[in-house]
């Protein structure tokens, strides 16, 4: 069954699956189904376990509905033109049972903004943060807490909206390809396999428990993640940045870099000084620092920071397929785990910053 | 007798009736695939009309209703970037042209220079006869919009290059091109007529850009920045002053800088005396 999106231009893979039943068996045992596409993110595990844990079905939301957060997936994905994750969470409405129509009326819905007040704040609240960043976080917040919605509540939007806008781009960036998961519902096996594929759905999917957070080491980030101290949010988000931050394939420096010129893109004031203290740290200097904000390079960089440093930019604002030939273009010159860490890098950075800035000022 | 009169009345009842569902279940079939089709498109509309107004805007015009949405979507203060061009010596040329082949030398133009526009994520706002008018900035927060409106400039610089091989080689005339850009503080939102709006930027700036714009030909140079613009770019842009002139409108006389090259052709160290 065709969603909207399939009209979107979509380029090849850019990298070559990679094959990892441990992983494979990972996100089975997570998800209770193997992940169609993990393999293309096998040669970065800390990407991988993100794209497999980072989802609201499995145990991240404790007083979100169940069906608002799908919707801002929906019309988060659909403002970003993920045509793989419009249709995978298409998908797996279909699989837990939803008829192709009331997926059809729940989009014309979007559209026709004939929601419940709520649900349509919420949905407008995940749009905005994702599609206008902290300008417009705002004004969303303001009609999301007068639509009655309590500040979990709307820190869990929050968060589902920048997962979303991780998912997004970890698979539109790559071009992972949309057209298997697309069809998938109309291949006769698995529309008779369907009532398994709802049930085992149902039965893997959870709400989430109260979570003690670990001491989270003073870092960029480190706020946003200690505003979710006590949900399962705040400890996934402590893991996969530490291992984002522990991963070999780019320098520190490198990541950090990226995501400073992402959150200066996106005019995110409260993750912004987090992210230049780190960088000092890493010992760049001030100067430099403010070279690479205002103009995207300075001599004192690497050659692998001057090719990310624009490119993290490029994943602000974007449409697919000229991202993806961009990003094609660094394959040239980058290892398939390097260009797919920064890919990583960028796409987690544009999710937290935009999150950092709804919920950083509560 | 009347048995068989009463199963062929039913019968005729009964297809009536199968006849009159199979006709409503077709009619509200055809309406729910016009309705999807009519939704999908609008979801299109909605993606398409994001490049040309900004995401708050378009929600507000979608969830409000447009009357609404206008009110709701007051214009805002914003810094933007506004880039100028025009041909040169184009009245010349459409005397000289047939109709036909005139649009299609325009059409090629206006065609490569909003790609180089739009490759520098500028966006552009109006086509005044063969003259444009772009932003930068305008849509989206955009710290960087100064140092693209400029790489958009030397990218139309070269896609004319190019066009004019094309066009030389169809012994048509050549075309020339001159450029202004400004930076400046101004008001940007929905404006106009109630029967025709659109998105815009107002503002002393865009007039600035537009008199820049015609100091190319006193310049002799083809791409000029205001001293505004100039202070916000990468240091790596070879820039040349020129003198100060007075122009229409604008009481002081406006300095300006050509732009020779960009950061990838540029070396700080093959920076000339007098060059910034």
């Amino acid at each position: 069954m065709n969603g909207v999106l399939q009209q979107v231009e979509w380029e090849s893979p850019l990298v070559e699956p990679l094959p990892d039943p441990a992983l494979q068996s990972y996100a089975r045992r997570r998800q209770g189904i193997p992940h169609p596409m993990i393999a293309y993110f096998a040669p970065v595990p800390w990407m991988a376990r993100a794209v497999v844990d980072m989802h609201p079905e499995y145990g991240l939301l404790m007083h979100l509905d169940q069906t608002v957060a799908d919707l801002v997936v929906l019309v988060v994905s659909q403002e970003n033109s993920c045509r793989f994750c419009y249709a995978a969470v298409r998908g797996l409405l279909w699989a837990q049972g939803m008829s192709w129509a009331r997926i059809q009326r729940m989009e014309q819905d979007l559209t026709r903004a004939d929601l419940p007040p709520r649900t349509m704040a919420a949905v407008a609240f995940g749009r905005s943060q994702s599609r206008s960043g902290p300008a417009g976080a705002q004004a969303a917040r303001e009609t999301l807490r007068r639509s009655g919605l309590g500040l979990e509540e709307l820190k869990e939007i929050a968060f589902t909206a920048a997962l979303t806008d991780f998912h997004n781009r970890a698979h539109t960036i790559p071009a992972i390809p949309a057209y298997p998961i697309e069809s998938m519902p109309d291949h006769l096996y698995v529309r008779l396999l369907r009532p398994l594929l709802g049930l085992i759905v149902k039965r893997y999917r959870y709400r989430g428990q109260p979570t003690v957070l670990e001491p989270v080491p003073p870092y960029a980030f480190a706020r946003l993640v200690e505003t979710y101290a006590g949900s399962p949010i705040g400890a996934i988000l402590a893991r996969t940045l530490a291992e984002m931050w522990a991963s070999p394939h780019l320098t520190l420096r490198c990541k950090l870099l990226m995501i400073a010129v992402i959150a200066r893109g996106l005019g995110c004031a409260v993750c912004a000084p987090e992210v230049s203290a780190a960088l000092q740290t890493e010992g760049l200097k001030e100067s430099t620092l403010a070279q690479v904000l205002n103009h995207l390079d300075a001599p004192e960089l690497d050659p692998i920071e001057r090719l990310l440093v624009p490119f993290a930019r490029e994943t602000i604002w974007f449409e697919p397929a000229p991202l993806q030939r961009r990003a094609r273009m660094l394959r040239e010159r980058l290892s398939a785990p390097q260009l797919l860490e920064a890919i990583g890098v960028a796409s987690l950075a544009n999710g937290l910053c935009r999150m950092g800035a709804t919920v950083l000022d509560l | 007798m009347t048995g068989p009169v009463v199963v062929v009345t039913l019968l005729i009842l009964v297809a009536g009736l199968a006849s009159a569902i199979y006709r409503q279940w077709h009619q509200n079939r055809t309406l729910k695939a016009q309705l999807e089709a009519v939704a999908a498109d609008l979801q299109h509309l909605q993606q398409s009309c994001s490049r040309f107004v900004p995401a708050g805007v378009l929600q507000h015009l979608i969830g409000d209703g447009v009357q609404s949405g206008i009110e709701a979507a007051a214009p805002e203060r914003k810094v933007v970037t506004v880039l100028f061009a025009d041909l040169v010596g184009s009245t010349a040329m459409s005397g000289r042209l047939e109709p036909a082949v005139l649009a299609r030398v325009l059409n090629g133009y206006f065609q490569r220079m909003s790609d180089a526009i739009h490759e520098h994520r500028g966006h552009v706002a109006h086509f005044l006869g063969d003259g444009i008018v772009a932003y930068f900035g305008a849509l989206q927060p955009n710290p960087w919009q100064c140092n693209d409106a400029v790489r958009a400039a030397l990218a139309m610089r070269a896609a004319i290059r190019e066009y004019n091989v094309e066009l030389g080689r169809e012994g048509l005339p050549l075309l020339a091109l001159g450029i202004g850009i400004d930076r400046g503080l101004g008001l940007v939102g929905l404006v106009g007529a109630r029967e025709r709006m659109e998105y815009d930027f107002v503002g002393r700036t865009v007039n600035v850009a537009a008199r820049v714009q015609t100091l190319t030909r006193i310049h002799q140079a083809d791409i000029l920045v205001t001293e505004a613009l100039s202070t916000e770019l990468d240091a790596r842009f070879v820039l040349i002053p020129m003198p100060a002139e007075f122009v229409k409108g604008i009481s002081e006389p406006v300095v300006t800088y050509a732009v020779r090259e960009g950061p990838s052709a540029a070396a700080p160290s093959a920076e000339q005396p007098g060059d910034r």
